[in-house]
């Protein structure tokens, strides 16, 4: 053999020594790496037991937990006729039977009544496969809270599984249009999230349109025709004491809170006629103009850090979207290009997205959202004349309304940002509009 | 080349802008010219332009033949011929006596010839004898040479042949030795590459059911990173599931302790390798 080859073949010896070493540590073969890279988008198979009963008004906290969980896309149940047991504690849960089952999780509660006539409902979140408790929690409150109570334990849940904080405990605002002909009322109404629970704030016999929260929940801001002249009001939402804050000459339209809660993005149209966007700080009660184009500028919306305002505009023809600085002055940037017409945009709370009503070629009105960093659109609502869109404060879902058929009266419906889930909230009586999401509930 | 075709294109170019210059809407041409007075220009002209009337070339004149030259002296008178006669009489008689002697110095000349002749004969002989004896010498030391080489290129030519085989013999014993390392070699490898194809096909197999048991939570974004420490017993069920280094939230833990439970248990490793009694598993989300 030539010097070569034997050099070479000590080198394959060495190499395959060597790959032998990696591959085999020292306690010969008894450990295996794996990179796991990507995943799956399933939902994550969950049974909520029913709760241990207690005297109450009727609600089934774990079918609500189950409706908020599934509704939001994240979570599939384990139906009831399949629930190997009804274990209502953890020690009585067998996990073997739960996992054989299908499924991941299950959570086991009760409701119990506790001292001042008030109801406590404990709840224990279990991981069947590593059979540990992952999250347990009591919430008390009146029995008329149950189901504010069963969305908390539905946002704990949610949280502990997604990483997201859950959004099921919140409220929503919409106008509903009950009766016909001169019978015919405009209601503001607050409800949960999930549409139950409704309040009525305000009733009038002109229209109501465009509610909008402030960032602490407690005030909703509104556009009234009261008398037939618009006017923008603000209200306090508990005790229902209002004021007026502009009824200038023209439209007073389309408010919007800015992130400090300080002050009102509005559309209003003076005595020029073409509407423009203003600010109007509500303590100083000082009007400043952003816009300027002989155009019509509306359907303001803050950035989360409330530098910019994003607004509607017909400047290029077609209504498209536009994004100026808050103060006057800045040149407006054109947002959206997909469609004709895109209008009434929605800022997600991380600033990312911005949700708004696309117009398709068939002429049907959707909701679609476009990525404000990689400008990715897409449409998520099937539509006909969706409109109004909203996020939920965590951003994972969108509310909006909808009028599935010509002759049929307007939804309110949610779908997930990945346009995967969707659903129809609560049928309400009448016709039901302008949905407004409000902030987390401290 | 392309300096030229460069080159050509500007020119085109520049031509094309220049003809577009030209045809464009007519401007003026420059007339690159000095005005000059026409009177100055005519002694200038008479000076530099060729005769209006040039001389015609002198005509070639035919020549004459030269006159024929006179040959041959002229002819003798009587006296000359009888002084002639004479002079012929003295000079025949001269000539029979010369004669005389002349043959008799051919007679002695032509006998000393044919004493030399002999002699040159004889040593002719006696050369052509030794000559003889020489070659023959020769000849036979020509063949002795001969017979040498002969011999000598012989052996030479054994030898050679002795070492063309023996290198022969050595090529393909090294050739042989070769072909063997080669075909261990080839075995190695193909065992080896069946081995690890196994144990990658296995690996892969792992890396695929849990992949597919994970359910991604939404905070499981790239730059998350957690190392699951995994105890295994023989037939795959997981019996324990440890988090080591991990940068994710609650969510992103609860979810990857869930798909590996979910995944197992784990398809069994190939022939000759004994199951891992632990699996180190890096949850590393690349989109």
């Amino acid at each position: 053999m030539n010097p070569t080859l034997r050099m070479a073949s000590l080198l394959r010896i060495f190499v395959v020594v060597l790959t032998a070493a990696c591959l085999t540590p020292p306690a010969a073969r008894a450990q295996l790496q794996i990179q796991i890279t990507s995943g799956v988008n399933n939902p994550v198979p969950i049974a909520i037991v029913p709760f241990a009963e207690a005297p109450t008004d009727g609600t089934d906290v774990a079918a609500v937990v189950q409706h908020d969980l599934v509704g939001s896309g994240r979570f599939s149940e384990l139906p009831r006729d399949k629930m190997p047991a009804t274990p209502t504690s953890a020690a009585d849960v067998r996990f073997a039977d739960w996992k054989a089952a299908g499924s991941d999780y299950v959570v086991v509660g009760q409701v119990v009544p506790v001292a001042g006539g008030q109801l406590a409902v404990d709840f224990n979140l279990l991981n069947d496969l590593t059979g540990q408790s992952i999250a347990r929690q009591r919430f008390v409150g009146s029995t008329s809270a149950l189901r504010n109570a069963a969305h908390r334990v539905s946002d704990v849940i949610y949280q502990a599984i997604t990483g997201i904080r859950g959004a099921f405990a919140t409220r929503i605002a919409y106008i509903a249009v009950v009766g016909e002909g001169a019978d015919e009322r405009f209601q503001l109404v607050v409800a949960d999230a999930d549409g139950y629970n409704q309040h009525l704030i305000l009733e009038s016999r002109f229209p109501l349109m465009s509610p909008a929260w402030s960032p602490d929940g407690q005030w909703l801001s509104y556009v009234s025709f009261e008398n037939h002249l618009s006017a923008v009001y603000v209200q306090r939402v508990l005790t229902g004491e209002r004021t007026r804050v502009s009824m200038r000459a023209g439209i007073n339209g389309a408010p919007a809170w800015s992130p400090d809660g300080k002050k009102l993005a509005l559309t209003l149209s003076g005595s020029s006629g073409h509407p423009e966007i203003y600010v109007l700080d509500l303590a100083t009660q000082h009007l400043t103009r952003i816009t300027d184009s002989p155009s019509i500028n509306t359907e303001a919306n803050w950035s989360p850090d409330g530098r910019s305002i994003y607004f509607t505009s017909d400047r290029a023809g077609e209504p498209q979207i536009y994004r100026c600085a808050a103060t006057p002055g800045s040149n407006p940037e054109r947002i959206t290009f997909t469609d004709e017409y895109n209008a009434g945009p929605h800022v997600s709370p991380d600033g990312k997205l911005l949700a708004m009503v696309t117009r398709d070629d068939s002429g049907s009105y959707r909701i679609a959202v476009q990525n404000l960093v990689t400008g990715d659109f897409r449409v998520l609502t099937p539509g006909r004349l969706d409109q109004s869109p909203s996020f939920a404060p965590n951003g994972a879902t969108i509310m909006y309304a909808a009028r599935p058929g010509r002759a049929e009266a307007g939804i309110l419906a949610t779908i997930s940002v990945d346009g995967l889930t969707g659903l129809s909230l609560k049928p309400t009586q009448g016709e039901v509009r302008d949905p407004a999401w409000g902030p987390f509930i401290q | 080349m392309s300096v030229v075709l460069h080159g050509s294109l500007i020119a085109l170019l520049a031509l094309g802008w220049w003809h577009f210059r030209q045809t464009a809407p007519a401007p003026s041409l420059p007339i690159n010219a000095t005005v000059v007075d026409a009177r100055t220009l005519k002694g200038l002209g008479t000076a530099s332009r060729p005769s209006p009337q040039p001389k015609a070339p002198p005509r070639a004149q035919p020549q004459q033949p030269p006159p024929a030259p006179v040959e041959g002296p002229p002819p003798p008178t009587p006296d000359e011929i009888a002084m002639r006669e004479q002079a012929a009489k003295e000079e025949a008689e001269h000539e029979a006596l010369a004669e005389k002697a002349e043959q008799a110095r051919e007679a002695q000349r032509k006998a000393a010839q044919a004493a030399a002749a002999e002699q040159a004969a004889q040593a002719q002989k006696a050369e052509e004898a030794q000559a003889a004896a020489e070659a023959s010498k020769l000849a036979a030391a020509k063949k002795a040479a001969a017979k040498l080489a002969a011999k000598k290129k012989l052996a030479q030519e054994r030898k050679l042949a002795e070492e063309k085989k023996l290198a022969a013999q050595q090529a393909a014993a090294e050739r042989a030795a070769r072909v063997a390392d080669l075909q261990q070699s080839l075995r190695e490898d193909e065992q080896a590459s069946v081995a690890s194809g196994a144990l990658a096909s296995w690996q892969s197999e792992i890396t695929s059911r849990i992949q597919n048991a994970w359910i991604r939570p939404p905070t499981a974004q790239p730059g998350i990173k957690c190392v699951l420490n995994v105890g295994l017993v023989p037939g795959g069920s997981v019996t324990s599931v440890s988090i080591g280094d991990c940068n994710g939230d609650d969510a992103v833990r609860q979810s990857i302790q869930t798909a590996v439970y979910n995944a197992a248990p784990l398809p069994p490793p190939p022939d000759g390798i004994p199951f891992p009694r632990q699996l180190i598993i890096t949850f590393q989300p690349t989109h």
